[in-house]
């Protein structure tokens, strides 16, 4: 029996894990942790030799499925995307887990835990799995509700309580439009089958959706007065969809605020369970988004953008976490801004996109754990308060720093000598050279450039603050406990070592899952039909260009070093209130005031309230009056009950001798 | 032979000392006493047309009448009864704890 065959238990174990944990968690040591990490353990195993037979043979993809209603399907899907993911996805999760056993151990609520990112990680891995857009969408809620779950697990903390709420209401945006998306698939896949869908099609099937793509671009709708073509307009939905998940500007807001669960949580989010899920989306119908005009572009412009924006606001942030939440988003613009040079280098940019995903999971999850390792110790994320903290935790500070510069992509080009980040950052901003040389414009390169820059500033700003100079308050601490070191080194190794051992084979495995696989797409064509013109990718860079990422992440841990190490600048007069850029860049740029407090509260949620006193005052007006009307009546119709049983003889002697005299009457007349 | 006219003029006088004190008597004793007076005068008429015409049903029928009145005055009797154990008095009028 092929291990192939095994691939419906990857998210079936930690599914059922979550179900032991919950109901037997508190009556085992540790909150039952044992049982999710085994389930994932043997799920991670199972993903490991399925990723290692398709790396053989490409051929063998998994796909299974069975009817689920109508001409909709339940089924699993594992191809070389979905495989990599998978791995990811379970091992990522796995380490997260071990570490929690130490980093939850004074938490009563510890079965609770477990269970959710238990399922958490069953919810994610199933997406992953899916082979059809709709139980994709199902498992896209649950991941919803497990992140709302998990963010809020300290409930008793109002700031917890409010950025659950936050981050499940601002992903709802996207989930709508992604739900719209599939609602348009489904009505136009529907009209090209003229209503009468043959027996054993599913509609929603990927391979399926793929195959109608041509006939899905010949069709548009005039909406405000422009054409608008059917494949833009779903691509376009799908993407507000990952936008909302994923992170990306405008929906980011809740992404920081996410920081009030634990530290571990944090880590699950940002690197395995959820924020990938929007890159992963994009990637999974990247066949129809190459083929779709304007989308690409509009994916690109978003992930640069939000690449720049989120960083700007990482260097002024004093909470160690949120300055890893701000550089979470900005990475994700770095996916979604790989994604979207599909359109000058067509496949590779899955491959090229899921390669930064997948070294950022190791890198983001080290640095989260590493951060957590930190608060763990000290007790607090204030880095203001810290400094020093290297000679207490060496080896949570050599793994940071790993995770730093890997993060800030140092290596040297040309050759496969550097950290993880550095191979699959720099192929993204390759690209968007390419994509500038091609005619598309400069501005993504420059963009992609400066975040760089950026980006290195920030995290070393972190490293520096945090772990050197002297202490700056007086905090107890020590080393942490070897059930948190351990996943902390694993994952060290793997962000100095995963991009430089497998850079290439991984992006040809990747960029291959469309073409030669379980589809076979023609990349090239699909472009001509999107209107993107493909430029043949080949190292011909100026020298320059190759070591420009590479110049701007050191020299922006020159910076750091120069500021935060050796403080040659008077940082007071920098960071002060009367600074304009510092106060923009500290106040977020106002878009808390503008979203939360003018868009949310003051519009949507006054505007509401309003609406809902004017149908309540109407409503309440006519349940009132009923509820008058009744009691009035029945208060006058309960006078005639004197309790006198000879009023009541009376009566009914009335009645008897009326009755009689009627009788009479009636007889006289007939 | 005494004619039907006399049976029910003394059922009608019966049944009107009954109604009379019905009506106006406060003394539970007294009103259950009066209905059975009222009860009586229809057996009269019950007994004379049963013999008038010849039907022996009208005789049957005031045989449950009177089990029926036992049984009223039993149960009637049991709750003045009752009442009076709890409030030293049986006028109907001022027995109104269940009224609105």
């Amino acid at each position: 029996m092929a291990v192939g065959d095994y691939a419906l238990l990857i998210p079936l174990l930690p599914a059922l894990a979550f179900v032991l944990t919950f109901f037997l968690g508190k009556k085992l040591p540790n909150g039952g942790a044992i049982i999710p990490i085994v389930a994932i353990a043997t799920s991670f195993v199972i993903s490991l030799l399925i990723t290692l037979g398709l790396l053989q043979n490409p051929e063998q993809v998994i796909n299974q499925s069975v009817t689920w209603f109508a001409m909709l399907n339940l089924g699993i899907l594992v191809d070389p995307l979905a495989a990599v993911m998978l791995t990811m996805v379970t091992f990522v999760s796995l380490l997260i887990h071990i570490y929690s056993t130490g980093y939850m151990s004074h938490d009563r609520a510890q079965y609770r835990y477990f269970a959710v990112t238990s399922l958490f990680t069953a919810s994610m891995l199933s997406l992953i799995i899916s082979d059809n857009i709709l139980q994709l969408f199902v498992s896209w809620e649950l991941v919803g509700l497990c992140s709302y779950l998990l963010i809020g697990f300290w409930y008793q903390k109002p700031a917890a309580a409010s950025a659950a709420k936050k981050a499940f209401l601002t992903t709802r945006i996207g989930d709508v439009m992604f739900l719209a998306g599939i609602v348009v698939l489904f009505s136009d896949l529907f009209r090209l089958y003229n209503g009468s869908i043959p027996e054993g099609v599913f509609i929603l099937k990927f391979d399926e959706i793929f195959s109608q793509i041509p006939q899905l671009a010949a069709m548009s709708t005039p909406i405000l007065g422009f054409q608008v073509n059917h494949l833009t307009l779903i691509t376009l939905l799908f993407l507000g969809g990952a936008i909302g998940k994923s992170g990306q500007f405008p929906l980011h807001v809740w992404l920081p605020d996410a920081m009030e669960g634990p530290t571990t949580v944090s880590a699950l989010i940002h690197a395995a369970t959820m924020v990938t899920a929007g890159i992963y989306l994009v990637a999974r119908t990247f066949p129809m988004f190459i083929a779709a005009p304007d989308s690409l572009m509009v994916v690109a412009y978003i992930g640069a953008f939000t690449a720049i924006f989120a960083a700007t606001m990482g260097i002024v942030m004093n909470d160690m976490k949120r300055v890893l939440a701000y550089s979470t988003i900005s990475q994700l613009g770095y996916m979604m801004l790989g994604l979207g040079l599909g359109a000058v280098i067509g496949a590779e940019a899955v491959g090229i996109s899921m390669f930064h995903l997948i070294n950022h999971a190791f890198f983001k999850a080290l640095l989260f754990l590493c951060a957590g390792s930190v608060i763990h110790a000290v007790a607090t994320h204030d880095m203001r308060q810290l400094g020093g903290v290297a000679k207490v935790m060496p080896i949570t500070a050599a793994t940071m720093i790993i995770g730093a510069l890997a993060l800030a992509g140092i290596g040297i080009p040309g050759t496969s000598i550097g950290f993880s980040g550095f191979f699959s950052k720099d192929a993204i901003i390759e690209a968007a050279f390419l994509f500038g040389e091609n005619g598309g414009g400069w501005v993504l390169y420059a963009l992609s450039i400066a975040a760089a820059l950026l980006t290195s500033i920030y995290i070393f700003r972190l490293i520096f603050m945090t772990f050197f100079g002297k202490p700056r308050t007086a905090y107890g601490g020590h080393e942490a406990h070897a059930s948190m070191t351990l996943p902390l080194s694993i994952l060290a190794i793997l962000s100095l070592v995963f991009g430089a051992l497998t850079m290439e084979r991984f992006n040809t495995f990747v960029s291959e899952t469309f073409v030669n696989n379980f589809v076979h797409m023609d990349i090239p064509a699909l472009a001509e039909l999107g209107g993107y013109h493909l430029a043949s990718h080949a190292g011909h860079e100026p020298l320059i260009i190759l070591w420009m990422p590479v110049i701007v992440g050191i020299a922006g841990l020159l910076i750091a070093y120069l500021i935060y190490g050796l403080r040659v600048v008077n940082m007071d007069r920098l960071v002060s209130r009367t600074n304009p850029i510092y106060k923009l860049l500290y106040n977020r740029y106002y878009q808390n005031a503008i979203l939360t407090n003018f868009l949310s509260i003051k519009v949507v949620y006054e505007g509401l309230a309003f609406a809902g006193r004017a149908v309540d005052t109407g409503f309440d007006w006519i349940v009132n009056w009923i509820g008058d009307v009744t009691i009035d009546t029945g208060d006058a119709l309960r006078q005639l009950q004197t309790g006198v049983v000879q009023n009541y003889a009376m009566v009914v002697i009335t009645g008897v001798s009326l009755l009689v005299i009627l009788i009479t009457v009636v007889m006289e007349v007939l | 032979m005494i004619p039907i006219e006399l049976y029910i003029g003394l059922s009608v006088v019966i049944f009107s000392i009954g109604l009379y004190g019905f009506m106006t008597q406060r003394n539970g004793v007294r009103m259950l006493m009066c209905v059975e007076l009222m009860l009586n005068s229809a057996n009269i008429n019950l007994v004379a047309f049963s013999s008038y015409h010849g039907n022996l049903t009208g005789q049957v029928f005031v045989l449950y009448v009177i089990a029926l009145a036992a049984a009223e005055a039993v149960v009637g009797f049991a709750i003045l009864m009752s009442i009076f154990r709890t409030k030293d008095m049986i006028d109907l009028d001022k027995i109104n704890i269940l009224r609105w």
